[in-house]
């Protein structure tokens, strides 16, 4: 039986494949399997080829897997496009268009022979059952269904669902295509079976997983932190955020603002944040660059704020629909002055809840902008997401000075902690001047250079507490291993896989994920390299900006090397095994004196 | 909002600091007019949010007890629509150097007006860059001669009064510091108007100013609209009047619409309170992704 499987599938923009796997995603999720969904688009607006990736699996997907183990192809040329996303391999199976004309012993599929091959009469058999070719997707999940037995029931239920309401002719024609392709499939076996096994049955988590991308689910946990005005400019691969916001905010006595531009954006975010409201913006790489100089002004002014960045291939217009993290050094350093602000990552969909909630934490208990660097590939597949027990976070409200604290109010007051009570606009006696501006502890202009140093000192002091929080770390593996692994975002999910592939074969080797990226929490990274000879840093970015964040601001072993490519080239597991095996060989036949002394 | 306990005077706006400008520089006549203006409306000076970007005249928020924002080049307005939207209730006032608001800011103004949120935004135009010392401005007429156009400016100036009314602003006005009291009660009349209102200062630069722009000469040149006999509500006047910035110096309201469009933030209310209902507790905001 099969417990893992990934299946391609590509073809032209009225194909429906896209639907397709949508359907087959919610249906997997229904019948509680897990699951991951990424697509894939042209850079047509409308029509053009689409693809989409459908990863299943009886226990928890890290990431959107490798060669495919299913390729639909609705037409070769389509397919084609989507070469490094779909890859196909020996042990492939490729279901194609008849129609195409193309021999299955010809495919256009340069040195690969797949393990079986199907020309099907797809378009034929949407015609016959449904008399429609838009009946083709449907066709399709037939085929699924009928071949690697997944979710039949809840593939038909999801039909009656889609049809049922606004078209209930299109429920029986459907049904019919489905009904098709499944006997399509049952009369041309495989010639090895690879039925998918059920997925366990877990009463506490059936019909409440969630199925969700990182996109809505860190709108979602906005508002659940108590966000409660957005503002923003639409663009990729960000936007869902604030069209998820532009439907739900209303409703929690918030408010959205389409701003004319990034500037606006985060401008109006700042003020509301000033007038005592939670507030966020979103954007991509270009729309950080333009909101630089505000960043700093939060900065400088103390003011919570949230700022996504949904990070793309860059720089510039770059690849706007593909995965990169080279947003980083972008994040932690573009400002002019001395700046620190909290850099956060989350690795995975579930994980975009826990972060959005932290960072608002944060921007409120320091009084300062949180950037958030999600990417594309997060912020846009859907994943199945197990049940989010939200009582385990608690939500920080700013501290506001209380009215004996007003009677002398000073808005920069020196404190212990660096954090100084927040006042706004309303209360009475908490009146001051926020400014971008160097001020004194009241708020008054000053060019006193000794103002000046002290005011820096306290806008770092304030975030000491950060360098410990070990919470916002991950580790997996033996604490103790030779060889070891960091990466963050969606490449963390990639090296998961990898620790646990390469643990079953033998190689000791562990992984630190930080969600935290900026500041460096120097002594967290040291105890992890301390028992690391050998070893990689992991991330989708030409220049490998983590690693060299961390070789700036901690001490990384020689041995610990930067595994680092462009964005839209995704890691896949394999890769990282291959780079630790080599490690661990070179390691082992290292001269002994040269080796650390053993206990 | 709390109500007005006892009556407030220009003092209770007044703060300690003392103002950078250069002696005679017309921002203190802009400055005595908003104190005047916020004393005649009597609202306490914490329920004021003044907002301006960078320049001389955005020092001003600094020089009043209101809650200010003084924050960078050219974001006044996004700020205070941000500042408007959260917080209706307050007062919100927003100033700036004509760099500010129709060079460096100038793409935010249409979109300010169009939001019609309720703010009064003041421009202090000088036709110069005075705080980074005497470089041409978007105002300065074409010719001028100035540190950076040292043979003399090639670009035609930007007409404030013009733009805004194109852009659809519902309230227009023009004052000067020359006639502070006029000024004063332009300033009052643009924050009672409901939604987005717009005063253009004539406020000279004593230090790099030319002598045709000082109060001295302003005296002499301005002429008060309701003397032209016009009517607030003629719109198509408003824009044969407002041709002549640069030229004349007319002062008064150009353009009052009569049947103001609502403000931005009370169609957010509405929309608020429509939906409000459809909320669901914090804990079940994820209860919308269940695969049921």
């Amino acid at each position: 039986m099969t417990t893992d499987l990934v299946i391609g599938m590509a073809g032209s923009g009225g194909d429906g494949i896209v639907s397709a796997g949508e359907s087959l995603i919610a249906a997997a999720a229904y019948e509680g399997y897990h699951a991951m969904m990424t697509k894939s688009f042209g850079s047509q607006i409308r029509g053009g080829e689409s693809s989409c990736r459908v990863r299943l699996s009886t226990g928890r997907v890290l990431n959107p897997g490798g060669t495919l183990d299913v390729a639909v192809a609705l037409n070769w040329e389509d397919f084609l496009k989507f070469g490094a996303e779909l890859p196909v391999g020996d042990r492939t199976v490729v279901i194609y268009e008849a129609k195409t004309g193309v021999s299955p012993d010809a495919l256009p599929l340069s040195g690969v022979k797949p393990r079986e091959v199907f020309a099907v009469p797809i378009l034929e058999m949407a015609q016959k059952s449904a008399g429609s070719e838009k009946a083709k997707s449907t066709v399709v999940l037939g085929l699924l269904a009928g071949w690697f037995d997944i979710a039949r029931e809840a593939m038909l239920r999801g039909i009656h669902k889609k049809f049922a309401k606004k078209h209930p002719e299109l429920v029986e024609a459907n049904e019919k295509a489905f009904a098709m392709g499944e006997a399509y499939a049952h009369a041309h076996p495989l010639l090895e079976p690879r039925a998918m096994e059920r997925p366990p049955k877990r009463a506490a988590v059936d019909g409440k997983r969630l199925l969700v991308d990182g996109n809505d689910l860190c709108a979602a946990a906005a508002v659940f932190a108590g966000c409660r005005f957005f503002s923003g400019y639409p663009i990729t691969p960000s936007t869902e955020i604030m069209q998820f916001l532009t439907r739900e905010l209303w409703k929690y006595g918030g408010s959205v603002m389409q701003a004319e531009d990034e500037i606006a954006g985060i401008g109006a975010a700042l003020g509301a944040s000033y007038a005592g409201k939670k507030a966020m913006t979103s954007t991509s790489g270009p729309g950080l660059s333009l909101k630089t100089e505000i960043l700093g002004l939060a900065s400088l002014a103390e003011l919570p704020l949230v700022i996504v960045d949904v990070q793309r291939g860059g720089p510039s217009t770059g690849l706007p629909t593909k995965p990169e993290q080279s947003d980083l050094f972008q994040a932690v350093f573009s400002a002019h002055g001395d700046v620190l602000r909290p850099v956060l990552a989350p690795t995975c969909v579930a994980d975009t809840f826990d972060v959005t909630v932290e960072a608002f934490n944060l921007a409120e208990r320091y009084q300062t902008p949180v950037l958030i660097l999600s990417d594309q590939e997060i912020a846009q597949r859907k994943e199945t997401v197990d049940p989010i027990d939200t009582s385990r976070f608690s939500i920080e409200e700013r501290r506001v000075p209380t009215p004996e604290e007003r009677q002398e109010y000073a808005r920069f007051r020196f404190t212990g902690s660096g954090v100084s009570p927040l006042s706004h606009p309303g209360l009475e006696g908490g009146n001051y001047v926020a400014a971008g501006i160097e001020h004194n502890e009241h708020g008054d202009p000053t060019a006193s250079g000794a103002l000046h140093a002290r005011m820096n000192e306290k806008r770092f002091r304030k975030f000491a507490p950060l360098f410990t929080r070990r919470d916002l770390f991950h580790l997996e593996g033996d604490p103790q291993a030779p060889l070891g692994l960091v990466s963050w975002g969606s490449t963390a999910g990639v090296c998961s896989e990898a620790v646990q592939l390469a643990r079953a074969e033998g190689l000791n080797v562990k992984l630190l994920v930080p969600t935290l990226l900026y500041p460096i929490a120097d002594e967290i990274f040291r105890e992890f390299f301390a028992s690391v000879q050998s070893g990689l840093v992991v991330e989708l970015s030409y220049q490998g900006q983590l690693y060299r964040l961390l070789r700036m601001f901690s001490e990384v072993p020689k041995g610990v090397l930067s595994f680092a490519r462009s964005g839209a080239n995704p890691f896949q597991p394999r890769d990282v095994v291959a780079r630790l095996s080599e490690l661990s060989v070179a390691l082992q036949s290292r001269p002994a004196e040269s080796r650390p002394p053993q206990e | 909002m709390t109500g007005v306990l006892k009556s407030l005077t220009v003092k209770d706006y007044k703060s300690d600091l003392k103002p950078i400008w250069c002696p005679g520089c017309g921002d203190f006549g802009v400055l005595q007019a908003v104190y005047r203006a916020l004393a005649a409306i009597g609202r306490p000076p914490h329920e004021i949010a003044f907002v301006s970007g960078i320049g001389c005249s955005s020092r001003i928020p600094g020089y009043t007890t209101a809650y200010g924002f003084n924050s960078v080049h050219g974001r006044a307005l996004p700020i205070a629509q941000g500042i408007k939207l959260a917080s209706p209730e307050l007062l919100v006032l927003v100033a700036g150097g004509d760099g500010d608001g129709f060079s460096i800011g100038g793409g935010h103004v249409p979109h300010a007006i169009r939001r019609n949120t309720d703010l009064t935004y003041i421009v202090m135009d000088n036709q110069i860059y005075g705080l980074t010392k005497g470089q041409l401005s978007p105002t300065s007429p074409r010719g001028s001669t100035t540190v950076t156009s040292e043979y003399g400016s090639l670009e035609e100036a930007v007409n404030p009064l013009l733009y805004v009314l194109a852009y659809g602003c519902n309230f227009v006005a023009q004052g000067t510091p020359a006639d502070m009291p006029g000024l004063a009660s332009l300033v009052e009349e643009a924050i009672r108007f409901p939604g987005f209102s717009f005063v253009n200062v004539q406020s000279p630069c004593v230090t790099y100013g030319e002598d045709d722009q000082q109060i001295k000469a302003q005296k002499a040149k301005m002429k008060t609209l309701a003397s032209l006999g016009h009517d607030p509500k003629d719109k198509l006047r408003a824009f044969e009047l407002a041709q002549a910035y640069g030229t004349e110096l007319y002062t008064g309201v150009f353009y009052r619409n009569p049947n103001p469009p609502p403000t931005f933030e009370s169609m957010v209310k509405e929309r608020q309170t429509a939906l409000a209902s459809k909320a669901v507790p914090r804990e079940r905001i994820l209860d919308q992704f269940q695969q049921q």
